[in-house]
């Protein structure tokens, strides 16, 4: 299972991954030089499809583009459910993502103790929650997390400055800033506590009904 | 700019009409006997340009007369009323002169009409939403345009096979696939003129808008192609033709587009060089837009589609490096100029309906096309629709296909384009000519009349308009980034990695090239929104100024009238506002104007204010001097200390202030009792009458105290006046009554004002009434002198660096006021309590303080102009409560800092 035959594998995947399911057991397997090799058991692959929004084939899809993330750290096995992680260094370090000033942020949300080194699990998670079947209130959930850098539950000040400045990379003067998070606080601060609470966030981002409609990808 | 644009548009427009009417009204007397005439007679000279003038003059008047009616123009969309108008003056010219004139010329309609219509909508057309929904417009532009025309041109020559058509029309497969070509396209024109009055939401706007700009390219090359196969004769036509006929429909789409886009960049980049000669700056992009629609017209290329990437591509930085009042020109030149032609086509085309000789009618055909081009349009729709929501994240419902069929309206391009037809080469022209006239004339009127009610009654999402906020902005460009983002890991390039490329190119290199140093700078899109909203909440409060004035019982002798007045304009205002992209043609007309005014009146109340003015100055002054980043830090360093300071002082002021207010609640005044003496004086003199003499008294206790309690920071203070000097002086705002308004600032002793949201604390304008308060002062002289006693001693030091006009042209005098106003200071203050009345004195001298600083800035001459204006308009919402909260901004931002 080199390097070299995830590559492949990750470069063909559109066209391949129909094969990838074998009917007869609907054991998720994949070719590699020509033997056949089971990913997920049944079971697996069910409860995956429990827990997200996505279908058999973009349980697959997506399984592969992690295993190409890591092609040596992460097992082309997974039914012994092993216990991987793909660090944040190798997500962050995407060239695509070089100059995305949320890429540490989305990867802490998602991860399962805040330190942006992702499992299996919290990169299925991340998907789930941009798929257009993601109720509402999930994507605003997760929006809410990724604005509360400081894990309060409450984004406050704070945080809305943090975002200001990745947003406006540095442009504006921390007077400024502060000035535009004071707007925003006071636009959506209902109960006018000086933060955010996730109910007044929702609020917020619920009536302005194309806010959310645009929340999702096409995986 | 108007003036110059519009002979632009006029005068080769009379030369064609010159030269297509030479022989006509024969007005001039014959020979004039030689010597010298007392009066001579020139129409011919005069004629042409005089006949067009006059048209777009009845054309408006026209509309003036439409408008009159609320009724008929909300019923009746104005392009039918205008075709209707047309028909009956072109009946009248045909019985005046016996024949059938001024019609619709293929030439002056492409070359001048079309035009403008194009690149308004170009320009203004929502570049976020449009590319948003690019797929599906294309889409529609090519495949639907292909679809109708072929399927129309098909099935019309299987209904003359059949037999329905009369056999006098002679026209094989080739001629109706040509006729249909050009009746397939939905028209720019008549989409706009019909849809901009239906308020459909903006996706769908934008899909059938954006369908009928791009289609053009399609009508173009399938009205070439088939044009040259019918003139060839089918039998030449080799498979090699074909081919080329697909080539070139690459040609003509691509080719054009990237006219418009080599001429938005030559235009982006023209307009960075323009600081000094800023009255071109409209000119440059008019000029540019139809040296772009020229030039692709030239190499018949798409026309259309040059202007629209034209207007599209260049908008952003243009508008960014051109003046605020380039910018306003721009806009009404743009608007007054579509608005012109809009109304001129669908006039002539009315006219033009009238010449029969032009036309030869044929049942069959007429309702053949009828049909097929409504049914073929609604297939084509939903067969594409179908397709397209398979991969659209927002799926089109099936009202909004039906909208979509119904909407597909066909107009003035259709109409020329056939009359363009060879009747030589295209034996049946005359039929077409009929037909075309009738599908139009059916699709503007009769679906223009009924597609209003048909939205209604299938409840069409409407438009919305909501608020704008800036919790909008700023979670559009997190998603915009979270999204990117997801689309990197995964390693799908969707849409939102192209657009996160794009940006981080634009930002990186594009804008660098495009905008003006110190534009690209300001221009950071949450802080325009941030600004945008300030403006908007400062409306909002002026038209809330009113009812708070009225409620705390301070009813002036003058002020009902004036309040009546201010609140119907803003009230209009408040309902008009909120509408993000505007393609509406006609909205200069009805309430723009004055919504502009008030725009611009509360753009400049908030520049008088604090911390905007820092950045405007920075943009502003690059005029005289170019400031360094250390010297911008440092100014901003001595801002931001002199803000604490500021707030230390004024806490002191405002307990004071509250105690005077306070006077019927002794409980409040005892608890802040320890506050200092000068509370203790302020109960003392509770009992005491109001009366002027006596408030007088007050302030001077108050005024003592807290220079007292400012002591320590006397310096700081005075810098910080200076700093704020600086930043106005050399802000947009520069008028006399704005300044005098900021500097005296008066807190006022009753009111609070009602809901005060930190935005509203924040907003600078509040202190924009300071010279309403002088006026009222001289009327009610019983409460107000307090507050201008207030604000004198407050601003005292601000107005002794007023006068020194000097800090408006060195920039390092802005480190040098401390020392200077340390030595002016205490005279001042002195003068102020030898004087029981020093605000009446006050206001001539700051007047003119403040004229000698706007003359010395020669940088800013649009702001002046509009002065006038809004001292007025300030004048009628003056209301004393305001200025506290002004003193509430200082407040909160010292406490931050």
């Amino acid at each position: 299972m080199g390097r070299c035959g995830g590559d492949r594998q990750a470069e063909h995947l559109p066209t391949r991954w129909p094969q990838l399911l074998d009917p007869g057991t609907l054991e998720a397997v994949v070719l590699t030089m020509g033997s056949k090799q089971t990913v997920f058991t049944r079971e697996q692959l069910e409860e995956y499809q429990d827990c997200t929004f996505f279908t058999r084939k973009e349980i697959m899809r997506l399984f592969y583009r992690y295993q190409d993330l890591a092609p040596q750290l992460v097992p082309l096995d997974y039914t012994g459910c092993p216990a991987v992680k793909v660090p944040y260094e190798l997500i962050g370090s995407m060239p695509e993502l070089k100059d995305n000033p949320f890429r540490q942020r989305i990867a802490q949300v998602f991860s399962d103790d805040g330190d942006g080194h992702m499992t299996l699990d919290n990169f299925l998670d991340m998907f789930s929650v941009m798929s257009e079947m993601a109720p509402r209130d999930l994507k605003a959930y997760y929006a809410f997390k990724i604005y509360d850098f400081n894990n309060d539950d409450y984004i406050c000040a704070w945080d809305l400055e943090q975002t200001v400045t990745r947003l406006t990379r540095g442009e504006l003067s921390a007077e400024e800033v502060s000035l535009v998070c004071e707007k925003v606080l006071d636009e959506a601060d209902s109960d006018h506590d000086g933060r955010l609470s996730l109910e007044d966030f929702r609020n917020m981002i619920l009536r302005a009904p194309d806010f959310l409609s645009t929340f999702h990808i096409r995986i | 700019m108007l003036r110059a644009a519009l002979p632009l548009l006029m005068l080769p427009l009379a030369a064609a009409r010159a030269a297509e009417e030479p022989t006509q009204e024969p007005g001039v007397p014959g020979e004039s006997p030689p010597g010298l005439a007392l009066f001579r007679w020139q129409w011919h000279e005069v004629e042409a340009p005089y006949l067009v003038a006059l048209w777009i003059l009845v054309a408006s008047l026209a509309k003036i007369v439409f408008h009159l009616s609320r009724k008929v123009t909300s019923l009746v969309p104005e392009s039918c009323l205008l075709i209707l108008l047309g028909l009956v003056l072109g009946g009248i010219v045909l019985a005046v002169a016996k024949k059938a004139e001024y019609q619709l010329e293929p030439g002056t309609f492409f070359l001048f009409l079309l035009p403008p219509i194009v690149l308004d909508s170009g320009y203004f057309m929502p570049s976020r939403l449009f590319f948003d929904n690019l797929g599906a417009i294309l889409t529609y532009a090519v495949v639907g345009t292909l679809w109708n025309a072929f399927t129309t041109g098909a099935a019309l020559w299987g209904l003359q096979q059949a037999g329905l058509v009369a056999s006098r029309v002679q026209a094989g497969l080739l001629d109706f696939l040509l006729f249909g070509s050009l009746i397939s396209a939905v028209d720019p024109v008549a989409v706009l003129a019909v849809f901009e009055e239906v308020h459909v939401n903006e996706t769908l706007f934008i899909i059938v808008f954006g369908e009928s700009l791009l289609n053009d390219a399609v009508t173009v090359v399938l009205y070439k192609v088939c044009n040259s196969f019918v003139e060839m004769g089918s039998a030449n036509v080799r498979a090699t033709d074909y081919l080329k006929g697909v080539a070139s429909l690459f040609v003509v789409s691509l080719g054009g587009a990237a006219v418009g886009l080599v001429f938005a960049f030559l235009l982006a980049l023209t307009t960075r060089f323009t600081k000094r000669v800023r009255i071109i700056e409209p000119l440059l992009v008019f000029l540019l837009a139809y040296a772009a629609y020229l030039t692709a017209e030239m190499a018949s290329l798409s026309a259309i589609l040059a202007v629209t990437m034209c207007g599209l591509g260049c908008k952003k930085y243009v508008e960014a490096n051109i003046s605020h009042k380039s910018r306003t020109a721009v806009k009404y030149t743009m608007k007054t100029l579509a608005s012109c032609a809009e109304t001129v086509i669908f006039m002539l085309l009315g006219i033009s309906a009238v010449d029969s000789s032009k036309w030869a009618w044929d049942s069959g055909l007429v309702l053949g096309t009828l049909i097929f081009i409504l049914f073929f349009r609604a297939l084509g729709v939903v067969l594409q629709t179908w397709v397209l929501n398979q991969f659209r994240l927002v799926p089109l419902d099936k009202i909004d296909q039906v909208v979509m069929s119904y909407g597909g309206l066909r107009g003035a391009v259709a109409f020329a384009l056939v009359i363009l037809l060879d009747r030589t080469k295209v034996p049946a022209k005359d039929y077409f000519v009929a037909t075309t006239i009738v599908v139009v004339f059916f699709t503007v009127i009769v679906q223009g009349l009924t597609i209003k009610p048909l939205v209604k009654w299938l409840k069409v999402k409407r438009s919305e308009h909501h608020k704008p906020t800036l919790n909008q902005e700023l979670h559009e460009h997190t998603f915009d980034h979270i999204l990117a983002a997801v689309e990197d890991v995964v390693g799908h390039h969707g849409y939102h990695y192209w657009r996160d490329r794009w940006e981080q190119f634009d930002k990186k290199y594009l804008s660098q090239l495009l905008m003006r140093r110190s534009a690209y700078r300001i221009r950071d899109q949450i802080w325009d929104v941030y600004y945008r909203l300030n403006i908007r909440d400062a409306i909002s409060f002026v038209d809330q100024g009113g009812h708070v004035l009225s409620s705390t019982g301070l009813t002036l002798p003058s002020m009902p009238s004036r309040n009546s007045v201010a609140e119907t304009s803003v009230t209009n205002l408040l309902r008009e506002s909120g509408s993000g992209a505007c393609l509406d043609l006609q909205v200069i007309d009805t309430v723009r104007s004055g919504r502009d005014r008030e725009d611009a009146a509360m753009h400049h109340l908030l520049s008088g204010g604090l911390y905007k003015p820092r950045r405007r100055y920075k943009a502003s002054c690059s005029h005289h001097f170019i400031s360094e980043d250390a010297q911008e830090r440092q100014d901003k360093e001595v801002f931001q200390q002199n803000m604490k300071r500021r707030l230390e002082s004024f806490k002191s002021t405002k307990h004071n202030i509250c105690l005077t207010k306070n006077k019927p609640r002794p409980h409040k005044a005892g608890h802040k009792k320890k506050d200092g003496m000068a509370s203790v004086e302020a109960i003392n003199k509770k009992p005491r009458d109001l009366g002027f003499q006596d408030t007088a008294a007050v302030i001077l206790t108050v005024e003592s105290e807290e220079e007292e309690e400012s002591n320590s920071s006397e310096t700081e203070k005075e810098d910080d006046e200076g700093i704020i000097f600086v930043a106005r002086a050399t802000s947009e705002v520069l008028q006399e009554g704005k300044i005098s308004g900021s500097l005296e600032l008066c807190p006022s002793p009753r009111v609070i004002p009602p809901s005060p949201t930190c935005a509203e604390k924040e907003l600078p304008w509040k202190s924009g009434h300071g010279d309403l308060a002088v006026y009222v002062s001289s009327e009610t002289t019983k409460i107000v002198p307090v507050d201008m006693q207030m604000g004198w001693n407050q601003s005292i030091s601000s107005l002794e660096s007023l006068a020194s006009p000097p800090c408006t042209q060195d920039p390092t005098l802005t480190r040098l006021p401390p020392r200077q106003l340390d030595v002016d200071e205490p005279p001042a203050l002195l003068d102020l309590s030898s004087d029981p009345r020093p605000t009446f004195a006050f206001p001539p001298s700051l007047a003119k303080a403040g004229r000698s600083r706007s003359e010395s800035s020669a940088d800013i001459p649009q702001q002046q102009e509009l002065q006038p204006l809004m001292g007025h308009k300030d004048r009628t919402h003056l209301s004393p409560g305001t200025a506290n909260s002004h003193w509430c901004i200082h407040f909160n931002r010292g406490g931050r800092l």
